[in-house]
């Protein structure tokens, strides 16, 4: 009897041993389809998370390998060697980390981080849930793996390329390249330029250019922001936050589960450091409407024109006197906007299917006075 | 037949003001708050008024001894009663089984007391005559797991266990007009650009054809009294303190904070009301779940937290920095403990001696689960929960004095100052050290309190059982009683009530 063509499953698995194996050499980059995952996650629920005691318990070492602090008796709480630098910037709910990827090169000197529960929402109508089968641990980090092979593979892709730019044999093209590497902009533009090419494309080519900062300043962290996001930051640690198209969970008795509220509004508060930013895109009218409701920043009445989600019964006082809403003069001219809305993966599935994109951008206030 | 009598679950000792007024004490035990006075021990009020049967008749027996009967208690007429509550206590029949936090304002004007079942935040008036009377009763969406008075009584804080805290005056203004929400046309919110595959627009359309047949109009259940959230965790709150500081320097005012505990290891300082989104700091260094937290009175800068770990940490709490880990049991003890409370005990000099006696007392929780019961026999020495551990806190640490042998495991404590005692509320049903398994026959007498008074030594302090007159007429009158042999089921809802943190373990491996 003939054996059956191996299953979808058994091809994913293979793959992706594949890939392990072949961890810090190979720079093909990984294929999504390889690494498929259930859309939600319940983040009510005790995951089994790994999560630092404390921000002074996390090691970020083998996240930044060149950022480690040279001296070895610099050490954390866990014993961990430090890094020369903190992490800085955030990027909640990453999916497969197209945002960092498109960030890296426009702030190379910058760590940033993608957490992420699950991949993105597979815009799930209200009636119909993904029923995903979730079964153990594999398939839970499979976006994590993707998401590491695909950083080490920009990593090494840009050691390849470094050391062939600095070998003076190679051709002509390599001396273009390190010309870019003199101009991070042009760099960054031709990068704009490459994913534009593969738009319809799940699984991007190797770059031929060197990027500044290499991508050795981005890595991913599965975790449950709402639960453990100081556990991670200290207070005022981060310059920039960014919510990039959240599951909307339509269903308004799940509109608890969502990231943007007023009580995690005071955590983000808390870990962005006075005059940090917080970006959030969505493709979901309501859902921006309730963004600018639970900052304050729309009234109730005010949505209630535009918007069906249920009222907020009451507010805290004053949670608005943490945030400042950032003009769209301002966000015109921020690049990373830009990366927001052009460069995820979400992004570009949106523009695919013509919908809207929302923006709202705040900025964190320095702490009110103490009242009198 | 012998019975089980309910044990207190909850204790105060109210020092009345303005003086003159006879100080009280109040106790809650299964579905009742008990008023004495606290120089005889006599029983001054109950409430409910409408017990069970099987209470009545306790009730009726001990009027033989009790030299005023029970109707005396009722001053109010009902009717007038009814007008202002819309319900009497007459018609109130509970649907609660056991009241598990009752907090007394400061000048012991009023009682605020939690009913479980009903989720309910009852303030009662707690009259010149010891009387209590219920002024208001208000339904809180989840059940709150602590509830605090503010500073200056005016406001109460409470949070609950979906991880919500909230706040609403101790007197309601009555200006308070509900929040009819308007009943809005249902419409998804997803459209067609944000739903692309084949099977999700089919069903949004069938939503919108739905949303066409049926206006549907369900009100939302809101919480239908002036109210504020305050903040929130993504997890169960087990704690919430309010703390002062005063003022560090002439121009500055003094500062309030509230502190809140959860389920996920994080101690979380904010500022008071109505600052609350601001959050100072995080306490972050237990590993299980945090059960308790206690800002020692008379430490203010301190904290001490325990929970699901076998420690106690304590922190200088503004600057988030854990002082000193304290250890409540072997590492290498198998058992699982828990902090079931901690109190800080501040009662004045006894004779010959200058300064107060502060103590901090920790009771414990241990689950010892059927199979484990041969544990408990084995694990003499170490900590359990018929045991209170008695620490004194120097700047920057706690030392252990002295452990107190309980005849059964410690529910509540307080101290009464001006008797320079500790009142220790025991579980009378509940084997020693177990939470689970019940005696087969109630012992006789029911000591449903116990009293202790400190002896300083050189360089220790022990604590010594003394004869309390008060403590002794309670015992003597016991509470509301309940069979011996009940149901499984209703056996567990009992042991819950009183012992309920092993639910917030996390099941390892648990998705």
């Amino acid at each position: 009897m003939a054996t059956p063509p191996p299953s979808k499953r058994q091809k994913r698995e293979e793959y992706r041993r594949k890939i392990q194996s072949e961890h810090g050499t190979s720079v093909k980059m990984p294929q999504k389809k390889f690494f498929r995952q259930r859309a939600h996650a319940n983040p009510f629920s005790d995951h089994q998370l790994d999560y630092p005691l404390s921000p002074a318990h996390m090691d970020w070492s083998l996240h930044y390998p060149a950022f480690v602090n040279p001296n070895p008796s610099a050490t954390n709480l866990a014993g961990a060697r430090k890094l020369v630098k903190d992490v800085e910037v955030v990027d909640i709910g990453c999916g497969f980390g197209g945002l960092m990827v498109g960030l890296a090169p426009l702030l190379p000197e910058t760590l940033m981080v993608g957490e992420y529960i699950v991949s993105r929402h597979l815009h799930i109508s209200e009636y119909k849930n993904a029923k995903g089968r979730t079964t153990g641990m594999e398939i839970r980090t499979q976006v994590l793996e993707y998401l590491h092979s695909r950083i080490q593979a920009l990593r090494t892709q840009q050691q390849n390329l470094k050391q062939k730019a600095s070998n003076p044999q190679d051709t002509a093209e390599a001396s273009t390249q390190s010309k870019d590497t003199n101009e991070p902009a042009a760099a960054a533009a031709s990068a704009l330029e490459d994913n534009k090419n593969t738009e319809n494309n799940d699984d991007e080519p190797a770059l031929t250019t060197i990027m500044p900062g290499n991508y050795e300043n981005i890595t991913a962290i599965r975790s449950n922001t709402m639960k453990f996001l100081p556990n991670f930051f200290g207070r005022h640690q981060l310059s920039k936050i960014f919510i990039c198209f959240p599951d909307p969970h339509f269903k308004a008795r799940k509109h608890k589960a969502r990231i943007i509220s007023e009580s995690l509004n005071a955590e983000y508060a808390y870990v962005l450091r006075p005059s940090g930013l917080l970006y959030t895109i969505t493709d979901v009218e309501e859902y921006h409407h309730w963004i600018l409701r639970h900052f304050h920043f729309q009234s109730d009445d005010e949505a209630e024109a535009q918007s069906t989600g249920q009222t907020v019964s009451s507010h805290a006082p004053g949670i608005k006197d943490l945030w400042e809403r950032v003009s769209d003069a301002e966000l015109e001219a921020d690049p990373c906007v830009r990366v927001m809305k052009f460069e995820t993966e979400e992004s570009k599935k949106v523009s695919r299917n013509n919908g809207n994109k929302y923006v709202a951008v705040f900025r964190r206030k320095a702490d009110p006075e103490w009242p009198a | 037949m012998a019975q089980f009598q309910h044990p207190f679950q909850c204790l105060r000792y109210v020092a009345r003001q303005p003086a003159g007024l006879s100080d009280v004490f109040i106790g809650s035990a299964g579905k009742n708050i008990y008023v004495y006075a606290a120089a005889s021990g006599q029983r001054l009020d109950v409430w409910p008024q409408n017990v069970d049967t099987s209470a009545e008749k306790t009730d009726a027996a001990s009027t033989t001894q009790d030299q005023c009967p029970p109707e005396k208690r009722r001053k109010i007429s009902p009717g007038s009663e009814e007008q202002k509550n819309g319900e009497s206590k007459q018609a109130l029949s509970p649907t609660w089984s056991n009241i598990p936090i009752v907090v007394t304002s400061s000048d012991g004007k009023y009682v605020v007391a939690v009913t479980a079942e009903d989720k309910s935040v009852r303030v009662f008036s707690l009259g010149e005559d010891s009387q209590m009377q219920q002024l208001s009763s208000r339904v809180l969406p989840k059940r709150p797991s602590a509830l605090v008075l503010t500073h200056d009584d005016q406001t109460i804080v409470c949070a609950d266990k979906f991880g919500d805290a909230y706040s609403f005056p101790l007197i309601p203004s009555g200006e308070y007009i509900k929040d009819h929400a308007q009943v809005k046309p249902y419409q998804p919110a997803a459209t067609s650009l944000t739903v692309h595959t084949k099977r999700n627009l089919e069903s949004l359309e069938q939503q919108l054809r739905q949303a066409e047949l049926s206006k549907r109009a369900e009100e939302k259940p809101a919480l239908n009294f002036e109210h504020q959230a305050i903040l929130g965790h993504v997890s169960l709150l087990t704690d919430l303190i309010s703390v002062t500081l005063p003022a560090g320097s002439p121009s500055s005012r003094a500062r309030s904070y509230i502190l809140t505990a959860d389920r996920d290891e994080h101690i979380r300082v904010s500022r008071g009301v109505p600052q609350a989104h601001v959050i100072e700091q995080y306490c972050l260094g237990h590993t299980s779940f945090i059960s308790k937290l206690c800002v020692p009175s008379w430490a203010p800068q301190k904290l001490i937290s325990g929970g699901g770990d076998n420690f106690l940490l304590l922190w200088n709490w503004i600057e988030g920095q854990a002082l000193q880990t304290v250890p409540l049991a072997d590492a290498s003890q198998t058992s699982e403990v828990s902090v079931h409370d901690i109190w800080d005990i501040s009662l004045i000099p006894s004779a010959g001696a200058t300064e107060p006696v502060r103590v901090i007392l920790v009771g414990l929780e241990g689950y010892v689960s059927v199979v484990d019961q041969k544990y408990v026999s084995a694990s003499n020495g170490e900590n359990r929960s018929s045991q209170l551990l008695c620490y004194t806190l120097d700047n920057e640490s706690l030392n252990l004095q002295d452990t107190i042998q309980l005849s059964g495991n410690v529910l509540d404590v307080v101290g009464i100052d001006s008797r320079g005692l500790i009142l220790v509320s025991v579980d009378t049903v509940r084997e020693p050290d177990s939470t689970h398994s019940w005696k087969s026959a109630p012992s006789s007498p029911q000591t449903l309190l116990e009293s202790f008074r400190v002896n300083l030594g050189p360089d220790s302090l022990k604590w010594v059982p003394v004869e309390d007159s008060m403590a002794v007429k309670i015992n003597a009158e016991g509470t509301a009683s309940f069979p011996t042999i009940l149901e499984e089921k209703l056996k567990r809802e009992f042991d819950d009530a009183l012992y309920s943190l092993g639910n917030l373990r996390k099941k390892k491996g648990e998705e």
